[in-house]
């Protein structure tokens, strides 16, 4: 340890004075290092910045990945929607059995999906609407009915069917009694799948010709209804569809059978984005004037500017080579709290006693080896008491804290009387 | 490459353009002036690949005095350099101007001189000077760093040095009591004198006053020439903060007043400063002054995070004196185990030398031990008597061995040091 020491103390001023000379020759002989040698040594020298940059990278391209790729949302019957509601089951289903599914929500995506499957044609497609909010408006919805070979209309509202040329119409609700209802129609679909749940469905009836199947008793309407041409289908029930119930009675086979027609199933659920924007306020951004858009990104890259002319130092920083300096009395109060939070009454009592008869004796000039006894008896005839009592307060023995406190004071007394007397 | 406040102003100027046009060929137009601004002024700058630098040695300085280190700098390229120049020292050197403005021509040069206040003793150093070159229209600058190290000794302050008359008289009276003392320890032969009335008779030389018609004295002066050896402790012992001062500070104050005093009194002073090796030398066998040598040598010492090899002490003193001396330990009566290392030590050292130990005591343990008024103060107190009580017998054990203890409060030390020299002086026990 000492050798270590004495070596690396002894060398340091020594090899300081060649290095810094050698840097100042560095400097004024080679005017042009060479540029291979400049980029390896920055490279070492910022390696552990270069590494915390590129994990930082990896991390930032790890979160837009998979922020950009599709993930489960809670919407009603969406096909990536795992919960009760959801119609992730129906979709996966449909899949398996090579019916291509995609999930739109924008009317333009939609449209552009159809095109897709008409120019490659195979076999025909079929769009799955669900506007429970009523986004589509009526120019649209006929364009929707154009443009799909088949459109399965899931709970529409009057407004939806009024777009879709009024053929089917609304006819009340199926009575909370019935668990199930049997199809009661000449329909293929229904036949082939069933009874169906009837849980919180709405009935719809069919005006001109088609069909109207799972008719309620003496309702109207029923739960499936077609235009006479079948190439518009109304399902009055989001849960046959739903995870939920899609495996009770004939539910699957009902969805499966609609739904699967055709070789492409567009799963349409408009969002908002699908009102046009004429009905719409004009936002902050429109009322604007032209140069507010310049003023904020102009006013950032002054701010830019002004970062790097304060934050550009003047030179590397330059350390200060600290001595190490520790407060003297540091060692006492470490052992002070040791000695309280042991409770250490009787060794902090000794303590006080035997400085407090050191102390005495000092000022009763009985030299550094007089015995207690002794210092007992000259402190007792200087006060004038009898040496029992002195006896008995330099002898105390506390055992609480609160005795410690008062006895310690009371030893302090002492000794302030015989010095100042 | 750096850039000035100049060029942060016109980029908010550029502002203006952009908002009365706001189309994005505005902003591009504004953006592109703005750069070649820039580029032309980078390229108007004037190089630094042909600047160089000069500083001139600083010296030493005594502590809180003030002081100025120059460089010179040299522009030898073809243009003129319009340059703010920094200086960087370490920041306890208190440099008052270190960032300045130079205007160098092409060919010329130019001085700087950055005004110093150190605040720490020790050796301070500057190892860069880094320049920026502003262009002619000052809106952007080359910046380069140059190595130019520079270093400035800072001297201990010797702040007990108004303790010095007061103790030179005492050693004066000391000298004149002893000119009519009987010859006795500690004292030589002076010279030979005529008797006046009041002279004790025993000192008189009958043997000279036979060769003259009158009657002639001897006078005795104190013994001269003695030797004082002292070993200053820089183990982590001397880390202690006591007051506002480390034991360090306070040992070398106090190890400066009894040199200075010593050699005054005509005595052979040696300092060392040790831990587990010798850390600075000096004395007065070497030539020059010796306050300057021993400021010098004990500008740089810092305490050391180790412990005091006290079994080389013997050895060290005995390299440095031969003779019987009086040899002054400043230590830590306190340091853990002075069983171990300094009694056995101190009792080796007894048998040729005489040894004082001279001790900072801390006046917070006094403190700490009075203060009772609740558990934790009498805990504080209890803790605060234990260790003066510890000191106490260290020092009555050294006691024992002949040693003289010089055990007092900081400001306290360098006086009561000086005192116990002038004691064992008049004493005869040099």
């Amino acid at each position: 340890m000492s050798l270590e020491l004495r070596g690396d103390s002894s060398d340091s001023p020594a090899s300081a004075a060649p290095a810094s000379e050698q840097r100042v020759s560095n400097l004024s002989d080679t005017s042009a290092p060479r540029m291979a040698d400049v980029i390896r040594s920055r490279l070492r020298r910022h390696l552990g910045f270069i590494l915390i940059s590129l994990v930082i990278i990896a991390a930032m391209v790890l979160t837009i990945v998979t922020q950009l790729s599709p993930k489960e949302d809670g919407a009603v019957l969406s096909t990536r929607n795992a919960a009760p509601q959801g119609g992730m089951a129906a979709a996966g289903i449909l899949e398996d059995h090579g019916v291509a599914v995609q999930q739109t929500d924008t009317f333009q995506s939609t449209l552009s999906v159809l095109d897709r499957s008409a120019d490659s044609g195979d076999g025909g497609t079929t769009v799955l609407l669900y506007d429970p909010n009523g986004f589509l408006e009526e120019d649209r919805l006929r364009e929707l009915l154009d443009s799909s070979d088949r459109l399965v209309v899931v709970t529409p509202h009057f407004q939806t069917l009024r777009g879709l040329g009024g053929e089917i119409r609304q006819a009340g609700v199926a009575p909370e009694a019935l668990d199930t209802v049997e199809p009661g129609c000449n329909a293929a679909d229904p036949q082939a799948a069933g009874a169906i749940s009837t849980e919180s469905a709405f009935l719809y009836a069919g005006d001109n010709g088609g069909w109207t199947c799972y008719r309620a008793a003496e309702a109207d309407g029923g739960i499936y209804a077609t235009t006479e041409d079948e190439q518009l289908i109304v399902l009055g029930s989001t849960g046959i569809i739903s995870n939920d119930l899609l495996d009770e009675h004939g539910n699957a086979a009902l969805v499966l059978r609609t739904l699967g027609a055709g070789g492409t199933l567009v799963w349409y659920l408009p969002s908002p984005s699908d009102i046009s924007p004429s009905d719409s306020l004009p936002t902050l951004n429109e009322l604007a004037p032209k140069w507010v858009a310049f003023l904020g990104p102009w006013l950032a890259l002054v701010a830019l500017l002004s970062m790097f002319w304060r934050g550009r130092r003047q030179g590397p920083l330059v350390t200060e080579p600290l001595p190490v300096v520790v407060k003297a009395a540091e060692t006492a109060e470490g052992r002070a709290r040791l000695y309280h939070d042991a409770r250490a009454v009787d060794r902090a009592s000794e303590s006080l006693r035997a400085g407090t008869l050191v102390r005495l004796a000092k000022s009763l000039r009985l030299g550094a080896d007089a015995e207690p006894d002794d210092v007992v008896e000259a402190a007792a005839r200087k006060l004038g008491r009898r040496p029992e009592t002195v006896c008995e307060t330099l002898n105390g023995q506390p055992r609480t804290e609160r005795q410690l406190v008062h006895w310690a004071q009371q030893l302090q007394g002492l000794e302030k009387e015989v010095t100042e007397q | 490459m750096a850039i000035s406040g100049r060029f942060v102003l016109l980029a908010l100027l550029g502002v203006v353009p952009v908002l009365m046009f706001p189309e994005w060929g505005t902003v591009l137009l504004v953006c592109l002036i703005l750069c070649g601004l820039l580029v032309f002024d980078l390229m108007a700058a004037a190089s630094l690949r042909t600047v160089s630098l000069e500083r001139s040695p600083s010296g030493s300085v005594t502590l809180h005095m003030g002081t100025d280190s120059t460089f010179t700098i040299t522009n030898s390229g073809r243009r003129r350099l319009r340059a703010s120049v920094r200086d960087a020292w370490q920041p306890s050197a208190g440099a008052q101007n270190p960032v300045q403005r130079l205007d160098i021509p092409s060919g010329e040069r130019r001085r700087m001189t950055v005004r110093l206040q150190p605040t720490r003793r020790g050796d301070l150093k500057a190892d860069n000077v880094t320049i920026r070159s502003f262009g002619p229209l000052g809106v952007a600058a080359r910046q380069r760093t140059l190595s130019c190290p520079g270093s400035l000794r800072v001297l201990p302050p010797f702040h007990s040095r108004r303790h010095l008359p007061s103790k030179l008289r005492k050693l004066r009276e000391l000298d004149g009591k002893a000119a009519v003392q009987i010859r006795g320890a500690g004292t030589e032969f002076d010279s030979l004198r005529d008797y006046v009335r009041g002279d004790d008779v025993r000192s008189i030389d009958w043997r000279a006053t036979a060769r003259r018609s009158a009657v002639v004295v001897r006078t005795w002066r104190p013994e001269r020439d003695r030797r004082v050896v002292i070993m200053l402790d820089t183990s982590r012992t001397a880390a202690a903060r006591i007051e506002d001062e480390p034991r360090l500070d306070t040992g070398i104050e106090a190890a400066l007043l009894l040199a200075v005093l010593a050699e005054r009194g005509g005595d052979r002073v040696d300092f060392f400063a040790f831990d587990r090796r010798v850390r600075g030398r000096a004395g007065s066998a070497s030539r020059g002054n010796l306050l300057e040598q021993l400021v010098q040598a004990m500008a740089p010492l810092d305490a050391e995070l180790i412990e005091l090899d006290w079994s080389q002490i013997p050895g060290q003193v005995r390299a440095v004196s031969a003779h019987r001396s009086m040899v002054v330990l400043l230590t830590a009566l306190d340091g853990g185990a002075p069983e171990e290392g300094l009694l056995p030590m101190a009792a080796q050292l007894m048998q040729q030398h005489v040894v004082v130990v001279a001790s900072v005591r801390d006046p917070m343990l006094g403190e700490m031990q009075e203060e009772r008024t609740t558990a934790a103060h009498v805990f504080r107190a209890a803790a605060a008597e234990r260790a003066l009580l510890e000191r106490e017998a260290v020092a009555n054990q050294l006691r024992h061995l002949g040693v003289e203890v010089v055990d007092a409060e900081p400001h306290q030390l360098p006086p009561a040091l000086a005192d116990m020299y002038i004691r064992l002086k008049a004493a005869g026990r040099l």
